[in-house]
């Protein structure tokens, strides 16, 4: 009876202290933190965001979970603002324990969090803000999902050069003067570059401009004709407004915000095909497939908000639970780290290409796909399967 | 408590406070503070962090606006610059934190020169609007001076060292926040004492009679402004220490009003005012939190969906209440308290 | 097409914009001295309730008009009577400062009510280029165009030869000699905010339809302040003038300098103003200085 005791106490004693050591971790549950953009003018990009967190959660819940806990997702708001993405990561972490965390907004914004992420060892997937400033230099415990802005326009400019540039090409370029938009001109530079084009002109603007007459003045003083269009939602949609009241012919390739229904309902008025180059997928049979599983864990309102926002998270909350199942039960942060790192190939059902995060950088999903909206139906169709650029 | 004064010398007449009860109390209130990072959490710790950097701010605010009359929109332009030179010092040139702050206040005490000179001759609203068209200026020379300011990228802070502690969160940060803030209430209390401060006052009373009472406006209008701007300057130094990523997206325009707003919700021209409207606003998204999940059950999509609407809702509700009903500010609650306790049983 | 006419032709279209906004923060300074800092936060407000009208009863341009004007008129008389009016006698600073508050309810309540995503409002208008002197504008361009030339208009007008319009100004002259004489200053301030709301809708719709819907609009009111400035801030006319004057100088600073200068360009017209003739173009030449 003794050793039987003796032994059932060391049992019980070797299984608690397994993982007694790392937050957010019980019997029955992981949490699991999300920093986003839940208030401000750029709400409706957060909560696609986090609905993405949430549908990828509840699946895997339906599916009894990960060996045998369950996911919860705990959200903040951060705003955009990235001094209280700090706050907000501060509060996950020392007041609601979180283990690992999917779900970021803007780039700053993962910057000023980076300190946290780097003391606590925090696994952490960046779907939303692929930036090179996020992974050069990497962080031991972050994974980056996604290609960067440079490869979507270059990938966009090459379909563009290889099958519908006309005849005296005039290349332009006009994007946010941020690190997001300097992307978007490292992109234009090398397809430029690569295909010894005239280099137009290149203009910048600054961040929240509506009025873009200037702009597409000197770019009609240019003669540009293929367009590296950087502006964002309402921007884009003006830019190529202003770009038809000046009856100007030209091929536009945007950024992937455009590839969203709200930015297509805006833009698609002033009747350009313009093109989008994303690392998800914006249409086909994934896509439907995602909305036919997904309606089961939203509300009607809800699933009329996914977008290719909700796509990101959704596979970065299931490469980090593919990782988190590898380690059973005794389920670590410096486990998880490893089990991500040792990702290769991680299928996502056609939403992006396979996830691979074993490279230096801890970056996957670099390959891209280019879609083409019909402006006469506000639909996009697929140009160009995921490809490496 | 005190119904009346009896001072028998002139250092009795400018101590800044002849009553026992006083100091105790303040004793009291220092020694909580210090004891604070052994009794509360990091979050709550880093909340009060940000606090005592607003009281920073609100005090440096409040010998502008609420002793000089002089109403300044461009506080979060000065926030930029003292975070700014803090990080760029820090991190670009490896200097020590007691160089990067410093520095941080005189860099914020020069730009405010070069803005004061124009807009001094100015009253009231147009000053405003004058430090506003600055801190739009400021923001834009920060985004395009890349060579120096790493432009749209922001700046790291790396390294921040004291005394051999590191100032990454946690206590030590909290200390040196806590001391700077100290020292800039008794400074500007000490401050209001002089004769520096008593012209101050008269120039927001009336500026006209001061000035024919041989007050020379120009000098101390800038006086206050280059105070005023190097102490929220290193309050803008502090702030890059908590937050170690400074970035214009960080410095908005709201920054600006949110300052006006506590320095009107504590209560205009007195610096115990200034400090009581910072730690409300900086407890209060907090406060709303726990209210609303006290009130609305956290599991109903009202609450999931619209929460943070709410919450922005419930901050703007509070100071249009408080400066409805109370526009005092909430150092005239202590006054009311005070007076009702020293008159009773009569009204007045 | 003429690179200069191009950017003078859109520096009015936006300029436009900015001086219909203009006009509503300046009535609303001549007749009470507060600046109203919730005035993009109206326009804002204005403009979405305009939106919604416009899906539900499927009103095209003119009509639309007709409706939201009176709505943007109760709103603007609710908020009066809520916030303002029981303020009155606190010192200016802190009526402005609560203004501060209003705009911060103001833009939470149009995020609960209409989401975050920007929208599309074309309100009925055609969307074919018409060309004027081989410049192109969009009909609803010359909409904007128009309806600043229009309010200006009426607003003189409504200044120099009504009823309510004198007893306007004898308040902004000085309200106590105008209180003895009989006027309502009760009233005025009701009617400035309601004709300022009406300003606003006008503003909102228009800005909606030719830029964006989008709950960020409130940022407009705080780009037409160069405007108002200019335009000296209790000069109606002046500040739809100096907006028009505003916008092509943006244009231009942006066209020929670039590298952002749209957007300090108004700031720096501001200070230099400021510097030199701080009444403005229009207004009082009452400022005090020392």
């Amino acid at each position: 009876m003794k050793i039987a005791t003796s032994v059932l106490a060391a049992a019980l004693l070797s299984a608690t202290a397994a993982w007694a050591g790392d937050p957010g971790v019980s019997d029955t549950e992981i949490k699991i933190g999300d920093v986003n953009i839940m208030t401000g003018p750029a709400a409706f990009v957060g909560r696609g965001v986090s609905l993405g967190s949430k549908i990828a959660a509840a699946e895997i819940n339906a599916a009894g979970g990960i060996n045998d806990r369950k996911i919860k997702i705990l959200t903040e708001d951060d705003g955009y603002i990235p001094s209280r993405s700090f706050q907000a990561l501060t509060k996950l972490l020392d007041e609601d324990g979180i283990f690992a965390l999917n779900g970021t907004s803007g780039t700053a914004n993962v910057l000023a969090m980076m300190p946290l992420i780097t003391e606590n060892n925090l696994p952490t997937v960046v779907t939303t803000a692929p930036s090179a400033l996020i992974y050069k230099p990497v962080r031991p415990s972050v994974f980056t999902f996604g290609a960067s802005y440079s490869d979507a326009f270059y990938a966009q400019l090459k379909y563009i050069h290889d099958h519908s540039e006309p005849n005296n090409p005039v290349y332009g370029v006009i994007r946010q003067d941020d690190d997001f938009g300097q992307e978007v001109e490292a992109g234009y530079e090398r397809a430029v570059k690569e295909f010894g084009v005239k280099d137009g002109i290149r203009l910048r603007f600054k961040k929240g401009t509506s009025n873009f007459a200037a702009e597409m003045a000197q770019m009609k003083q240019a003669g540009v004709n293929v367009l590296a269009n950087g502006g964002i939602f309402a921007g884009a949609a003006n830019i190529l407004s202003e770009a038809r009241k000046l009856d100007m012919n030209l091929q536009s390739a945007d950024v992937w915000s455009e590839g969203i229904p709200a930015s297509a309902k805006l833009a698609a008025p002033a009747g350009y095909d313009y093109t989008v180059g994303d690392y998800v997928a914006l249409s086909g049979p994934a896509v439907e497939k995602f909305l036919a599983m997904a309606k089961a864990f939203t509300t009607a309102d809800e699933l009329a908000g996914v977008s290719r926002y909700t796509f990101v998270t959704y596979v970065g909350l299931k490469s980090l639970a593919h990782a988190m199942r590898e380690c059973g039960k005794e389920l670590t942060r410096a486990c998880t780290i490893e089990k991500l790192r040792q990702t290769k190939n991680l299928d996502t059902g056609g939403l992006s290409a396979p996830v691979s995060y074993d490279n230096p950088q801890q970056l996957a999903g670099t390959e891209v796909a280019v879609y083409q909206l019909h402006a006469k139906d506000v639909t996009f169709h697929e140009l160009v399967g995921f490809k490496k650029y | 408590m005190r119904t009346g004064h009896y001072k028998e010398s002139v250092g009795g007449l400018i101590a800044l406070s002849d009553s026992k009860a006083v100091w105790a109390w303040t004793v009291v209130l220092l020694a909580a503070l210090v004891a604070a990072p052994f009794l509360v959490g990091a979050y709550s710790l880093t909340l009060m962090v940000s606090a005592l950097i607003a009281v920073i701010g609100a005090v440096g605010l409040n010998l502008l606006t609420g002793t000089t009359g002089l109403i300044s929109l461009g506080q979060a332009g000065f926030l930029a610059v003292g975070a700014y030179t803090n990080a760029i010092l820090l991190t670009d040139y490896h200097m020590p934190v007691w160089v990067g702050l410093p520095a941080a206040g005189i860099a914020g005490a020069l730009v405010s020169i070069v803005v004061g000179i124009p807009s001094l001759r100015l009253k009231g609203l147009y000053l405003a609007i004058t430090t506003l068209a600055f801190a739009f200026i400021i923001n834009h020379i920060i985004l395009y001076a890349e060579h120096v300011t790493h432009g749209p990228n922001g700046v790291f802070v790396t390294g921040a060292k004291l005394f051999g502690f590191g100032l990454q969160r946690g206590p030590a940060l909290y200390y040196l926040a806590l001391t700077l803030a100290v020292a800039t209430i008794f400074a500007a209390l000490n401050l209001l004492r002089t004769r520096v401060g008593r012209a101050w006052i008269a120039i927001r009373d009336h500026d006209i009679a001061a000035r024919v009472m041989g007050i020379d406006l120009v000098r101390y209008k800038l006086l206050a402004f280059v105070v005023s701007s190097f102490i929220v300057a290193v309050a803008g130094a502090l702030l890059s220490l908590q937050i170690r990523f400074v970035n214009i997206d960080v410095f908005a325009l709201i920054l600006s009003i949110e300052a006006l707003a506590i320095i009107i919700l504590g209560g205009l021209g007195s610096v115990a005012g200034a400090v009581l409207g910072a730690v409300f606003l900086s407890y209060l998204p907090e406060a709303i939190r726990l209210v609303l999940s006290a009130v609305i059950d956290p599991a109903s999509p009202l609450y999931a969906n619209y929460v943070y609407e709410i919450r922005g809702i419930a901050n703007g509700l509070v100071i249009v209440l408080f400066l409805r009903f109370k526009p005092d500010g909430l150092i005239g609650f202590w006054r009311d308290a005070r007076k009702y306790w020293s008159n009773w049983p009569l009204a007045y | 097409m003429d690179f200069l006419a191009l950017l003078v032709s859109t520096g009015l279209v936006s300029g436009a914009a900015y001086g219909l906004i203009a006009m509503g923060f300046a009535l609303i300074y001549k007749s009470t001295g507060v600046v109203n800092f919730a005035q993009g936060e109206l326009v804002m407000l204005t403009a979405y309730v305009s939106f919604s009208l416009a899906n539900a009863l499927g009103l095209s341009f003119i009509p639309l008009l007709i409706v939201t004007i009176p709505i943007a008129m109760a709103i603007g008389l609710a908020l009066e009577r809520l916030i303002i009016r029981p303020m009155l006698g606190e010192p200016v600073f802190s009526i402005v400062m609560a203004t501060v508050g209003l705009a911060v309810i103001l833009r939470g309540i149009v995020v609960l009510i209409w989401g975050s995503e920007p929208l599309n409002f074309p309100a009925g208008l055609p969307t074919k280029v018409i060309s004027i002197v081989g410049v192109p504008f969009y009909p609803a361009q010359l909409c904007l165009l128009g309806a600043l030339a229009l309010v200006t208009f009426c607003a003189w007008l409504f200044l120099r030869f009504t009823r309510l319009g004198m007893a306007m100004r004898a308040v902004a002259a000085n309200e106590t000699a105008a209180l003895l004489m009989g006027v309502s200053v009760d009233r005025i301030h009701a009617a400035a905010w309601m004709l300022s709301a009406a300003i606003a809708a006008i503003a909102g719709m228009l800005f909606a339809i030719n830029f964006k819907l989008a709950p960020d609009m409130w940022f407009q009111g705080l780009k037409s302040f160069p405007a108002v400035i200019l335009g000296g801030l209790d000069s109606v006319i002046g500040a739809s003038l100096a907006g028009l004057i505003i916008g092509v100088i943006e244009n231009l600073a942006q066209g020929y300098l670039g590298e952002g200068m749209r957007e300090i360009a108004g700031f720096v017209v501001i200070i230099v103003v400021l510097m030199v003739r701080p009444y403005g173009l229009f207004g009082s030449v009452d400022i005090e200085r020392v």
